[in-house]
């Protein structure tokens, strides 16, 4: 956490320096901050910042390929004429334990477009999860848990 | 002219993500499908029109502010989301009968607002309505 | 030319808007109508942001933020709602 501040700070140091506090300019200034923190703190710290935000970035982009695919599919199902749809209430039995990876793993599946998470068990143990269209339940538990909580547990739970 | 390009285009799947979670809400035959449709198509559209808008404006003041709504709307609708579908579960509001599988079917505890990962006992279930109770008659 | 754009774009907001409108009046349930005011408030915003930048006024992006924030609350205090009264 700390290293991802002196990132953060190092990255406004960049922006101060360079008299240009544009969105591109910054971003420049983190990842050569990153670099830097890289070649320097690497092996020393305690914490994995370093292999977390690759995971971070990694995550978010496999979140933005799938919201893609799913608005397509939203919107096939909204606009024909017959709206073809299966839903169901699935329980997805989980593996995440801590408060953040659970909020973070509830957000990701809400925010894509099909699914939505209802409620997790008092004892966090099963999650709900409301799709538009299960082809297979088998199938969609563990799309869920490969494609999201795995990368989720990668960066909250290392 | 290349930027008013990627603003158009910006906003225009923007909008387009809105009128499609309007049609959804309308055309969807039931709550937990009408949220389907709304929680993101509407704040995904409202993301891309305020990113647009940032493009437009080029300043940093809006670019942070931009930033700073949408990481609101993220975190915040999926919240909202989640409250509603507990709370109109709860509160009794049937499933289209079109759904094929109901695995929350008799796991919330009326008594005690919690919801448990075993079965629950048939007298305490939640269950639910057969028709609308919209606006209950004063008692 | 660009001003087709900017109708086509106001327009498919208002389209929302509408099909959310008749949501809210038909119901059935009060949570679908609790959804369909959360998703006017929503269109609203954006409708609001598209004309901040049709009429170049900056200051329009105040009123956005100002109504994501309330609209939260009221989506939660509706669903705490919902859930306490039976």
């Amino acid at each position: 956490m700390s290293l991802f501040l002196l990132n953060l700070l190092l990255a406004i140091a960049w922006g101060a320096l360079t008299g240009k506090f544009e969105p591109l300019n910054l971003l420049f200034g983190f990842l050569l901050a990153f670099a830097i923190l890289w070649v320097g703190f690497r092996g020393r710290s305690q914490e994995n910042y370093f292999t977390r935000v690759p995971r971070v970035v990694e995550l978010a982009l496999y979140f933005a390929v799938d919201i893609f695919k799913a608005n397509l599919r939203l919107a096939g199902i909204i606009l024909s004429p017959r709206m073809n749809l299966r839903p169901a209430v699935v329980a997805v039995p989980l593996e995440v334990r801590t408060e953040a990876g659970l909020i973070l793993l509830m957000n990701l599946i809400t925010l894509t477009p099909g699914t939505l998470s209802l409620d997790v068990s008092s004892d966090r143990r099963v999650l709900f999860v409301h799709t538009v269209y299960l082809e297979d339940p088998q199938q969609f538990i563990s799309s869920v848990k490969e494609g999201y909580e795995r990368r989720v547990m990668r960066i909250v739970e290392p | 002219m290349a930027q008013t390009i990627l603003v158009l285009t910006l906003m225009l799947i923007g909008a387009f993500l809105m009128a499609l979670a309007g049609l959804g809400i309308l055309r969807m035959p039931d709550t937990f499908l009408r949220m389907s449709a709304t929680a993101k198509a509407g704040t995904l559209g409202a993301g891309l029109i305020l990113l647009g808008a940032a493009v437009y404006f080029n300043e940093f003041a809006i670019y942070t502010r931009a930033a700073a709504i949408i990481v609101f709307l993220l975190i915040t609708a999926p919240v909202a989301a989640h409250m509603i579908g507990r709370a109109a579960y709860f509160d009794g509001v049937p499933l289209w009968k079109g759904t094929i599988q109901d695995d929350l079917h008799g796991h919330y505890r009326r008594s005690t607002h919690t919801l448990e990962s075993g079965e629950v006992p048939a007298q305490d279930q939640v269950e639910a309505l057969s028709e609308s109770d919209d606006f209950p008659e004063e008692e | 030319m660009i001003e087709i754009f900017w109708n086509i774009i106001l327009g498919m907001i208002s389209l929302g808007l509408i099909a959310a409108f008749i949501r809210l009046v038909r119901g059935p349930y009060l949570p679908d109508r609790v959804i369909a005011l959360d998703l006017i408030s929503v269109l609203a915003m954006g409708f609001i942001i598209v004309y901040a930048v049709r009429f170049n006024q900056p200051n329009f992006l105040d009123v956005a933020i100002i109504l994501a924030l309330i609209t939260f609350l009221g989506t939660v205090a509706f669903a705490y709602y919902l859930e306490r009264r039976s």
